[in-house]
């Protein structure tokens, strides 16, 4: 369909793109903020963080006219497809981010959020840009109001998710670097009493170790690592999917199943081992999959995996040295508790906005667009199950006291569900949301 | 934790396929071995993971929940209550340091209490001792919330009582009306219209309808996708639509002359049995209809394939009016291009079709829409008094000349901490006291 506005479109893409750049100066600046003033030990960089969230605000607000363009431009609020939502929950993030900045001023979270918001945009463009019509469905003044308040209310948990990671990267820093401090003296007292001929009689008590303490250790770290690769799993097909967009590449089974835009590895139910030829002596495809499942998604799915992977060896091995969350721990910095209270703050704001948009409004909406307001609908479940997850996430806090790392890893945990909620349940499983879908 | 055990059901139910959203014509029991290999198949639907969130292990989840939040809910609620309505204002010294907030200040007792009545704080008094409060009914969001999820419950679980969340569907064509089973009322569909986006999509389908009681018309509009109608308890909503072959339009031809007789209209859903020609002493008698024709396979007898007009095959004869007396016989396939074969004087041609459009309506009746968004409405004000109003408690206890501060807050602690350091000065340490449990 040709939009009513070209002019405004193509407007907003330039302002997109514009926003996209401010938000990646923004991490440039928060990094050298933070690592550029533990790098040069002191003063070098004590203002960068500070122009990072300038140039923040500066991207929202682009981001806030791209939107706005796009409405005009297409004569919808632009949250109808898969493009203008994940593009739209960028926004959000960065907006709450920005809310929770004004409470708090912790310029260091933004080094943590503003990558979220950065990756989402980038996601965004994994799907098509085209302004498609809208369905008599989603043609419901509940389209802008179901979708704008559940994306706000994820932003805000994207911020919680933010300021969780670095919470748990935080406390990992000051133990590792406690334990690396006994660990001198303990040595210099071995060493001055090997020196003076005492014996080796000399030991150093360590603080005693928690269960919490010990679980981080053993477990903490590991679950630390699997995050990492599973961000750069996302990563990875981000840029895949991108790459092989524009370069056109296509792989043809029959009518009825979408083209592949990778070589196939996994081939589609019905098609035969070999019959596209071979790549590096790899017959393509390799394996069919049976009846029932997505082929096509299934590839894409391993070939992200193993990007992940190769990039989490490259960063591990060549950058980091050893593991990535523990060379990260070691260079950032805020007040552990500010941290977690900002965590806390944050689901505690998006969680009332999530339950009214994400399922309140969209349960309102069902009723009057298809008579009911419950459908056990794939994406409907999951947002449930996020819901839950956030509620278990306040219970735990409010009733039981969990605060710190458990309570920390139930934030990640609950943005995870949030992003397979967006993202997963689009390519995975389909159902009421699957015009919403992309490939 | 129940909330856990429901999250990790519900992801099972959505990563096995449900038996209403799976997209195949086959029966379960015949799909999911196949889908998910003999096995597995069966065991899921033994298990009822294939209809997870109508079965009966869910709903006991889900009661387990309700009845968890009654017990929780009333065992922390009354000492909570207590609690705040009768605070026990005089406090050791010790019992203050352990607060979130301490401070000593150099001000006396009666100044302390002055301020924190300016910030709006509400304020005990007992001895050397003050104790002050604001937000409490904070505390009571939860509760409230839970009492709002407990009427949600109800909504969901109501839906399985008889005659409270019933629903049905009418194809009713152009023109026609349709008396709704179980009601006192019909439908009558005026006019069905549907338009097109460029790529073919439907922008938008809509229904000219009335609600007829015994025949008189009470209620005439417009309904549409997001735009139901409410009538006596249902609700309508246009759910989809249909279009078949309606009404054909036959030319009766005099074979040697090539004169047309007379035009008949012939409805390729009810035809009328006969059609006199108007005019002469000739009627057009229907002999075999049918609206999809083919022979059966076993018989050999001409039948119908299907329900839909797909087919349409008319067999008739052209009957003298008087004397009932053949004088042809027709055959004649009114979809396509292929003349009738006849025997006698005339034949029958199609002059045109016209498209009959029919409009789907699903007409639901649900009792517990009420009680759902009046549950839900609770729910979020709950959340509300829980997430957006902070209860913060301060005790302040006069001590070597000025006072001492303890200060604790249930949510925004941040907060609390700028807010007595307005009044106070900043806060000199903190206790060990975290949250406590109630």
């Amino acid at each position: 369909m040709t939009p009513r506005d070209a002019f405004l479109i193509d407007l907003a893409q330039w302002l997109l793109f514009g926003a996209f750049a401010a938000y990646l100066l923004a991490f440039l600046l928060y990094v050298s903020g933070t690592l550029g003033r533990r790098i040069s030990g002191g003063s070098g960089f004590a203002n960068t963080a500070g122009y990072g969230t300038v140039a923040n605000v500066a991207g929202v607000v682009l981001h806030g006219l791209a939107i706005l363009a796009r409405w005009q431009g297409s004569g919808f609020w632009p949250t109808s497809n898969m493009y203008e939502f994940i593009g739209f929950m960028a926004f959000s993030s960065m907006l709450a981010f920005l809310v929770i900045h004004r409470m708090y001023r912790l310029y260091i979270v933004g080094a943590l959020v503003t990558p979220v918001t950065l990756f989402l945009l980038a996601y965004s463009y994994v799907f098509p840009r085209d302004v498609t019509p809208l369905i008599p469905a989603l043609q419901s003044i509940w389209l802008p109001l179901h979708v704008s308040l559940a994306a706000l209310g994820e932003g805000f948990f994207a911020v919680a998710f933010g300021a969780a990671l670095l919470y748990l990267l935080r406390v990992r820093g000051l133990e590792l670097a406690s334990r690396r401090a006994a660990d001198e003296v303990a040595s210099a007292l071995e060493g001055g009493a090997v020196a003076a001929g005492a014996g080796g009689t000399a030991s150093i008590a360590r603080p005693a170790e928690t269960a919490d303490q010990r679980w981080e250790r053993i477990w903490g770290v590991r679950l630390m690592e699997v995050l990492f690769y599973v961000i750069l799993v996302m990563v990875g097909f981000t840029l895949l999917a991108l790459i092989f967009r524009y370069a056109g590449f296509q792989w043809i089974f029959s009518a009825n199943t979408n083209p592949y835009h990778l070589p196939p590895i996994i081939g589609p139910y019905g098609a035969e081992v070999g019959e596209k030829g071979s790549f590096l002596g790899i017959p393509l495809p390799a394996v069919v999959v049976p009846y029932g499942w997505k082929g096509k998604h299934l590839n894409t799915l391993l070939y992200s995996l193993a990007v992940g992977g190769l990039l989490y060896w490259v960063i591990r091995r060549f950058i980091t040295r050893g593991r990535i969350g523990d060379a990260l721990a070691l260079r950032v910095g805020g007040d552990p508790e500010l941290l977690d209270e900002i965590s806390y703050r944050a689901v505690a704001i998006g969680y009332p906005i999530f339950t009214l948009g994400g399922l309140i409004f969209a349960m309102i909406w069902a009723k009057e667009a298809w008579g009911r307001y419950w459908f056990w609908d794939p994406k409907e479940t999951w947002a449930l199950i996020a819901w839950l997850v956030y509620s278990a996430y306040l219970h735990f806090r409010i009733s039981r006291g969990w605060e710190g790392r458990k309570s920390a890893w139930l934030a990640v945990l609950g943005f995870g569900v949030v992003l397979f909620t967006l993202v997963g349940v689009n390519l995975l499983i389909v159902g009421l949301h699957s015009y919403a879908g992309g490939d | 934790m129940i909330i856990v055990a429901i999250a990790v059901a519900s992801v099972l139910g959505t990563l096995i396929e449900q038996e209403s959203l799976y997209q195949d014509w086959r029966p379960p029991y015949l799909y999911y071995p196949d889908r998910y290999g003999e096995f597995w198949g069966n065991l899921f639907m033994r298990l009822g993971l294939t209809h997870t969130f109508s079965s009966v292990w869910y709903a006991a989840l889900i009661l387990m929940l309700v009845i968890s939040l009654i017990i929780c809910s009333l065992h922390r609620l009354v000492p909570l209550h207590r609690m705040l309505v009768r605070p026990q204002v005089w406090k050791l010294p010790h019992f203050l340091r352990k607060q979130q907030i301490v401070l000593e200040a150099g001000c006396d007792l009666a100044e302390a209490e002055a301020m924190l009545r300016r910030s709006g704080y509400r304020i005990w008094r007992d001895r050397e001792c003050i104790y002050a409060e604001k937000g409490r009914l904070s505390r009571y969001g939860p509760y409230v919330l839970h009492i709002g999820l407990l009427v949600v419950c109800f909504a969901a679980f109501a839906k399985a009582l008889p005659g409270w969340d019933e629903s049905q569907d009418v194809w009713i064509p152009d023109g026609q009306t349709v008396k709704v089973p179980g009601t006192d009322f019909a439908i009558t569909n005026h006019q069905f219209t549907i338009e097109l986006y460029e790529n073919g999509m439907p922008s938008r389908f809509a229904t000219d309808a009335s609600i007829l009681v015994d025949g008189e018309e009470v209620l005439r509009r417009t309904i549409e996708v997001n735009r139901p109608l409410s009538y006596g308890g249902w609700d309508i909503y246009q759910a989809s639509w249909r279009e078949e072959p309606g009404m054909a339009h036959l030319r009766l031809v005099h074979a040697e002359t090539g004169q047309v007789v007379t035009t008949i209209p012939f409805d390729l859903r009810d035809p009328a049995p006969e059609f006199p020609v108007e005019g002469t002493n000739l009627k057009v008698a229907v002999r075999t209809y049918l609206h999809d024709f083919m022979l059966d396979p076993e018989t050999g007898q001409p039948t119908n394939a299907s329900y839909e007009v797909l087919n349409p095959v008319l067999m008739a004869e052209v009957v003298a009016a008087d004397t009932e007396q053949v004088l042809g016989r027709i055959a004649l396939v009114i979809l396509g291009d292929t003349p009738a074969v006849y025997a006698g004087p005339y034949y029958l041609e199609v002059d045109r079709v016209d498209t009959r459009w029919y409009t789907a309506l699903k007409l639901h009746q649900d009792k517990t829409v009420p009680y759902m968004y009046a549950g839900l409405a609770v729910v979020f004000i709950g959340m509300l008094m829980t997430f957006f109003i902070y209860h913060w408690q301060v005790w302040v206890r006069a001590e070597n000349g000025g006072v001492l501060i303890g200060a604790r807050a249930y949510k925004n602690r941040f907060g609390l901490n700028r807010e007595i350091q307005r009044l106070f000065g900043k806060p000199q340490g903190e206790g060990t006291e975290r949250y406590d449990t109630a």
